[in-house]
């Protein structure tokens, strides 16, 4: 087991090593076109977005019920207001620094397997969903694929968490358990990347 | 294809449709299994209502709004895992089957084809909504699938959130009512 965890220790640090080594951070890209696929594609080609979406999966597998489903149904709700803002033009001061620093705190409360009572995490969760849906929200294009698009937007986040919480339930093993924290290690270095480009 | 087909099929071909289904029959799926007929019923009534509506020709309607509306209260009730009142839920059920009718106007030159499109909507909406809500409520009618009540709120929040953002767009663009 051991030389196992070590090499998936180094593919971790190799990826968060591929983060820190990227751009500058662009949870909202934009890829331009609109309908299902458009929306489905917009979040994954954010590398902020996505490494703060796994955060919130792994984050609430190493929490364990109910928090493994309860921060994936505030995300997106929470998230859709903070797009409603960025829709209407409400301005929200720092939301790239916000993306970033979500990245940071989430991927330090899985490296410092941090358990804080169900409504702090649902809290601090929600706070940065506001963010990432402000950033996103004044991408949704008009016209009769917006429905199309929100809905691929949406379910792409929600994917996301899914793949973080799959990862997360490594934790149930002890290498596993590792692995996770150091994971969030790598989304913590990969948002001060972030943060540092956005400066 | 035929005027009759292309009405069949097209609550699935429109998303605010297909999403509006999708959220009803998960809402229905939540209520105690001995009270799901009612919602089921009022939504086919509500949409018998519309259908009507539109062939005496009634005029442009904020139905889609209306629809996406129905949609995301659904999906935030979902989210919240607990059954509405039966009265509160066929209510939502008959107001999102008028609006889902009215938003199906046909696109036919004569009132024979127009009128074939909408008995094919008609019949369409309510055959899909009798199967999300069956198949949702087969998934977590289970004791022991936990996972399918968990996941049937994560979509609800889901539906919720792409409602949202939908209707904040069509506000900031003018589109709204």
């Amino acid at each position: 087991m051991r030389p196992r965890a070590s090499r998936l220790r180094l593919l971790l640090a190799s990826f968060a090593a591929m983060l820190l080594g990227g751009g500058p951070a662009l949870a909202h890209s934009g890829s331009g076109s609109g309908g299902f696929v458009g929306g489905f594609l917009h979040p994954v080609f954010g590398p902020d977005h996505v490494v703060a979406m796994v955060a919130v999966g792994l984050w609430g597998a190493f929490l364990g019920p109910p928090a493994i489903w309860l921060l994936p149904i505030v995300f997106p709700l929470v998230m859709a207001g903070g797009g409603v803002m960025g829709i209407l033009g409400m301005p929200l001061p720092g939301v790239e620094i916000g993306i970033a620093v979500s990245a940071i705190v989430l991927g330090l409360m899985v490296a410092l397997a941090a358990r804080p009572p169900l409504w702090v995490a649902a809290v601090l969760v929600g706070a940065f969903a506001i963010f990432h849906g402000h950033a996103h929200g004044g991408e949704l294009p008009p016209g009769t694929d917006a429905v199309a698009f929100s809905v691929g937007f949406v379910v792409a986040t929600g994917l996301l968490h899914l793949a973080g919480i799959g990862f997360g339930l490594l934790a149930r093993w002890p290498a596993g358990r590792v692995t996770v924290r150091v994971a969030g290690g790598a989304i913590a270095l990969a948002g001060l990347a972030f943060l540092s480009s956005v400066g | 294809m035929s005027g009759f087909v292309r009405g069949l099929l097209q609550p699935l071909v429109l998303p605010a449709h297909a999403l509006a289904l999708l959220a009803l029959g998960l809402l229905i799926s939540q209520q105690h299994a001995h009270l799901r007929l009612l919602p089921l019923a009022a939504f086919v009534a509500g949409l018998v209502g519309g259908l009507t509506a539109i062939a005496l020709a009634v005029g442009q309607t904020p139905a889609a709004d209306v629809l996406l509306a129905a949609s995301g209260l659904a999906g935030i009730v979902i989210a919240i895992g607990r059954p509405l009142p039966t009265l509160v839920c066929a209510f939502l059920a008959a107001f999102a089957g008028a609006a889902f009718a009215l938003d199906s106007p046909p696109e036919a030159i004569s009132i024979a084809a127009g009128t074939i499109i909408l008995i094919g909507t008609g019949l369409g909406a309510s055959v899909a909504l009798a199967l999300a809500a069956a198949g949702a409520s087969y998934l977590v009618d289970a004791q022991e699938r936990v996972w399918a009540r968990i996941g049937v709120r994560v979509l609800g929040s889901w539906i919720a959130a792409s409602a949202m953002l939908v209707l904040a767009l069509r506000y900031a663009r003018g589109q709204l009512l």
